[in-house]
């Protein structure tokens, strides 16, 4: 699914060459200005890769109405600008277009950059009925999409200038992370981060509306999610899991966050009082499947950091390692609680009645 | 058959120098000790730092260290990375 569509400026976003028109910048594309405000509308990030001055970006919002979520102007290589911008939003070749008049800068793109799918500006009109650029269910979150990615611009660059820790920054921002009991309202959020998340994705496949639905309503299954908000803005939804309470173990079937949360302490609260609320539960460990592909080497990272560990298969079935139900490898991670655990942060609440 | 294989952990923690040094935009990593943490304090790659690394040692030694370190433990310092993908090196 295509989460940003990159565009090119001269005679592409633009009507004619902004350099070449300096008392009087063109005006935006007449066709394909309304295709971005649709696109943005769905939820899918807009982003500038142009050969020009950072200005020219600057009026392109002013006659687009758009803000975008990412911007480089400059005489580089359209590929490396194109790097930068899903480096910046933590995007995949995969989920990204490129919409640029200019064959050669289209074929240096498709050379470089194979995944990434290569539009001219008269693809365009007719791409908005693809697939690819048409979300499964447009949340709140979804419709925000580009606004929140904006406030990441800004949070990201007060954060480089703070000089204190990370920890530092979380309190400094007013951070509030919140882990609730899910209500029928966040199902459809959830499914979307289901589809949308890899980097932190245990499972590696996605939630469908009516296995969520049934998940909500098991007596042995608990499902939250966890919302995130600071000074700087309202993430609303940003992950999300699955236990499976029994007894002795309590099992997190389905894990999953958002990259926009990246860095702000919610995947090391949502690890954290899994284990906390487990501990408190009576259980005596936590265990997780999750499918290893390098994608989601962010969140093993973390399940390591939370004290989880990859070892000594399940007792039922004697297998650490082997194939989850959709082809792909897994292993399980466990996380013994005997012992104190560390409290939560002061910035993470979870309110709610929990098992 | 590698022969050497001191020498050759020290000749990739060499190129994972160079690597974070550029990921990093930092060239204080070209001169850390082999002992200096990835993650964190130390380098301070963030989690998604530590994926890039990775991508980079597939491409440059065709060493799947995501794929073959399930608890990423090879991330722990410059040396304990640089000895991982060395053990796993073809014969040049």
């Amino acid at each position: 699914m295509i989460k940003c569509v990159i565009w090119d400026l001269d005679n592409t976003l633009l009507h004619g060459t902004y350099l070449e028109s300096p008392g009087r910048p063109p005006d935006a594309d007449r066709e394909l200005a309304p295709a971005l405000r649709e696109l943005a509308g769905r939820g899918v990030l807009q982003a500038v890769a142009s050969r020009n001055p950072p200005e020219a970006a600057e009026h392109a919002e002013r006659v687009t109405g758009h803000r975008f979520a990412a911007v480089r102007c400059g005489w580089g290589a359209k590929s490396a600008a194109i790097t930068g911008i899903m480096t910046e939003l933590g995007l995949a070749a995969g989920e990204v277009a490129f919409v640029d008049d200019d064959a050669l800068e289209r074929a240096e793109v498709g050379y470089r950059l194979p995944g990434v799918l290569v539009l001219a500006p008269q693809d365009l009109p007719g791409a908005l009925e693809w697939p690819d650029f048409s979300p499964p269910a447009l949340t709140d979150e979804g419709r925000r999409r580009g606004e929140l990615y904006r406030q990441r611009r800004v949070r990201q660059d007060e954060a480089s200038a703070f000089g204190g820790s990370r920890e530092d920054f979380l309190r400094y921002a007013q951070t509030r992370v919140t882990i609730a009991p899910a209500e029928p309202a966040d199902l459809p959020r959830l499914h979307e981060l289901s589809v949308r998340t890899h980097q932190f994705n245990s499972a590696g496949a996605e939630l469908g509306a009516g296995e969520l639905a049934g998940l909500l309503a098991a007596p042995d299954r608990c499902l939250a999610v966890v919302r995130l908000a600071d000074k700087f803005g309202d993430d609303g939804i940003v992950g999300g899991c699955v236990i499976t309470v029994a007894p002795r173990t309590w099992e997190v079937g389905f894990l999953m966050m958002s990259c926009r949360a990246l860095g702000r302490g919610v995947i090391e609260a949502l690890l954290g009082w899994i284990c906390l609320r487990a501990q408190a539960a009576g259980a005596g460990e936590v265990a997780l499947p999750c499918v290893i592909s390098p994608r989601n080497v962010p969140l093993r990272i973390a399940l390591t950091g939370a004290g989880f560990r990859a070892a000594a298969g399940r007792q039922d079935d004697g297998e650490a390692e082997g194939e989850s139900g959709n082809g792909q490898r897994s292993a399980w991670y466990r996380r013994p609680l005997g012992g104190q655990l560390a409290e939560l942060p002061s910035y993470v609440s979870a309110p709610g009645a929990w098992p | 058959m590698t022969g050497e294989p001191a020498a050759d952990a020290a000749m990739v923690a060499g190129e994972l120098r160079r690597i974070l040094a550029e990921i990093t935009g930092d060239d204080g990593a070209l001169a850390a000790p082999p002992g200096t943490p990835l993650l964190r304090d130390g380098i301070g790659l963030d989690s998604v730092g530590g994926t890039v690394l990775l991508a980079e040692v597939y491409r440059r030694f065709g060493i799947d260290v995501a794929g073959e370190d399930l608890n990423l433990d090879s991330l722990a310092t410059i040396g304990t990375l640089a000895a991982f993908v060395a053990e796993r090196r073809p014969a040049a």
